[in-house]
């Protein structure tokens, strides 16, 4: 390369792989370099930039061929160590989900435990059915297999490496599980997700280098991008990648099974790319900082697709360990780990250094301008459609009074208001049924004054959690001034979900 | 310091048998964590090392159960260093290194009466074992 250039290209980064004097470095050490020194400095001196990310990444799983049975078998079911596999193709080819729980062991082993095993080498115990049919007449299969056994055993990660991710917290009173782990009631604690300022697309937010065919570092082996990843949504900073590697050849340190409490079983996955520095701008972008990338601090609490969004933070701040939310300090941790990240960008560094990893050039570039859209619901039932008015009393009233009400007009439920209508509390037919056997005759005896409640434009799938969740079947619906509505009932929500 | 777990009994709990040994043997007693209420309960206590076989004793003869806790254990070999545990901990038992490591202090976790971090370790590496036997002679020493 000439002094004057100002571009170099994959075709001179992989001749002087060959040679063994290309200049790698890892994202963290280029960012030093450049801090230090200047964009021109590191554009000159650097060919490649390694990346890296190790974190829970849902939509990933294997493709394996189990070759043929005799006599022979076309799965219609399969488990393997009693994760549900699915069967999409032929006879004996199996997807393996990573989030496919243990009908044995639900929430402690699934499908990225059956992933990590495979690739550890260990046994796994394999049971198949299927119809049976004159070509593959089998209906039971019982036996055992190792990787080595298997015909293919692809890596087939649909949505990998996503840029960066939410900040998640619960204002709500109560713990909630979720598949940002475990949040504590009341801001108590913040848990957040991705490598930040080593984050691959972080480092090539363009996809200038990053396209179909690029080799990358995939659960400690060599593996390909093969497509934008789904959801991939480039132009607000949510980009994915869909990727393909040979798993017989990865390391069960790089993919790891993984369950968070009371969500689900999932993999931790491995990935880094080598971000080839082919002119001053790509120096420039691998300089990139922790505190130049911005996220949300998203609650949690609300069950809804849009929930409240608390304020923004940088992954610098979320890295420090604590972060400020309406004036009060919250501890935040990290989700992925950074430890291993900072590990595969090492990795694929001394992979390239020594010459064991040459870089590719895109065949095809990534969109940059799709978009993630909603679902199209054709129907999203909410508390308003099936509310019915309320029958209610006040606390003056007798309980003789209140047992007549229930009985004629035949509810379970009366809600006590004051004056001007406002929840004051709620009266079952089984409280009343009680005051009689016991003798009491005033409301205040049996009344219930911590009521839950829904709100009319809430979906009638929150309200029906709510009613699980605490045992309950019905709620008053109330406006923000808490005057009483009506009231929706377990038997509104049974009549139009079925359940 | 050492640390003792007590467990208190339904007729226990309503007799004052940590003030009279703190009274008799003059300790000064240090409580990590309490959960009690009329059903029973349990208290961690940190004691000086050079009174802790008499505390004991003090405690048993009176009919409590005490036990040296086993405090949370991690499995190093699960545990790939995520850091879901850190901000949950109470008593800022787990901390972030510098290479990104997780580092549990044996000294800070308050052991099996928090086990907040238990549940929330994707890598099921975190485990609170609860030692139930109150005969229990071998009594560590730190």
């Amino acid at each position: 390369m000439s002094k004057l250039s100002k571009t170099r290209s994959i075709e001179e980064i992989n001749e002087k792989i060959r040679k063994g004097d290309v200049q790698v470095l890892t994202a963290e050490e280029m960012k030093k370099l450049v801090e230090s020194s200047s964009v021109e400095v590191a554009f000159k001196e650097v060919d490649v930039v390694t990346t890296g990310t190790f974190g829970a990444m849902c939509s990933s799983g294997a493709v394996i061929n189990l070759g043929h049975s005799d006599p022979p078998i076309k799965i219609a079911h399969a488990w393997m160590n009693d994760v549900e596999v699915c069967h999409p193709g032929a006879a004996v080819d199996l997807f393996i989900g990573a989030t496919n729980q243990s009908e044995k062991q639900p929430f402690e082993y699934g499908g990225g435990h059956v992933i990590q095993d495979l690739v550890a080498g260990k046994e796994i115990e394999l049971r198949a059915t299927a119809y049976g049919t004159d070509c593959y007449p089998r209906t039971q299969l019982k036996t055992s297999i190792t990787k080595n056994d298997l015909n293919q055993f692809y890596l087939l990660n649909f949505r990998n490496c996503y840029q960066r991710y939410n900040c998640a917290v619960n204002t709500s009173d109560e713990t909630i599980y979720t598949y940002m782990s475990k949040l504590l009631p009341h801001l108590r604690n913040a848990t957040f997700s991705g490598a930040g300022e080593l984050n691959p697309l972080m480092n090539d937010p363009d996809y200038e280098t990053i396209g179909m065919g690029t080799r990358i570092f995939l659960g400690g082996g060599q593996g390909y991008v093969i497509g934008e990843g789904t959801q991939h949504s480039p132009k607000n900073l949510n980009g994915t990648l869909m990727v393909k590697g040979d798993a017989k050849k990865m390391s069960p340190e790089f993919l790891q099974g993984a369950s968070f409490t009371r969500y689900g079983t999932t993999m931790y996955v491995g990935l880094g790319i080598p971000i080839p520095i082919l002119n001053e701008g790509l120096a420039k972008k691998t300089a990139i900082r922790d505190s130049e990338i911005i996220t949300d601090v998203v609650d949690y609490s609300v069950m809804r697709r849009d929930r409240p969004k608390l304020r923004q933070v940088s992954y610098r701040e979320l890295k420090s360990g604590s972060i400020t939310i309406n004036d009060k300090k919250v501890r935040v941790s990290s989700l992925s780990s950074l430890k291993m990240a900072k590990k595969v960008s090492q990795t694929l560094k001394s992979w390239i250094e020594e010459g064991q990893f040459f870089l590719t050039s895109p065949i095809e570039r990534l969109p940059t301008d799709t978009v993630f859209k909603p679902m199209r619901q054709t129907e999203i039932p909410f508390v308003v459609t099936v509310m019915h008015p309320a029958i209610t009393c006040t606390e003056t009233e007798e309980i003789r009074d209140i047992a007549k009400r229930i009985v004629t007009q035949s509810v379970n439920h009366i809600v006590v208001v004051d004056d001007i209508g406002k929840l004051k509390g709620i009266v079952t037919s089984w409280d009343v049924t009680r005051a009689m056997a016991e003798g009491k005759k005033g409301l205040s005896d049996i009344e219930t004054h911590n009521v839950f409640t829904a709100k009319p434009d809430e979906p009638l799938e929150v309200a029906s959690k709510r009613m699980a969740q605490h045992n309950i079947s019905a709620l008053p619906v109330v406006d923000v001034e808490n005057k009483v509505l009506g009231i929706v009932t377990a038997e509104d929500v049974a009549e139009l979900l079925g359940r | 310091m050492a640390r003792i777990l007590l467990r208190f009994s339904e007729e226990q709990v309503s007799q004052p048998i940590a003030s009279q040994i703190i009274i008799e043997y003059k300790v000064p007693m240090a409580i990590l964590s309490a959960h009690m209420n009329s059903k029973g309960g349990e208290i961690l206590a940190e004691i000086p090392d050079e009174l802790q076989e008499k505390i004991v004793a003090a405690f048993r003869e009176r009919g409590v159960s005490v036990t040296v806790p086993k405090l949370i254990e991690v499995d190093k070999e699960k545990c790939f260093s995520c850091g879901s545990c850190v901000a949950l901990c109470p008593v800022e038992a787990i901390k972030v290194a510098q290479d990104c490591s997780i580092e549990f202090s044996k000294e800070k976790c308050v052991g099996s009466t928090c086990s907040i971090c238990v549940d929330a370790c994707p890598a099921k590496a975190i485990k609170s074992i609860k030692q139930n036997n109150s005969e229990q002679s071998n009594i560590r020493k730190k």
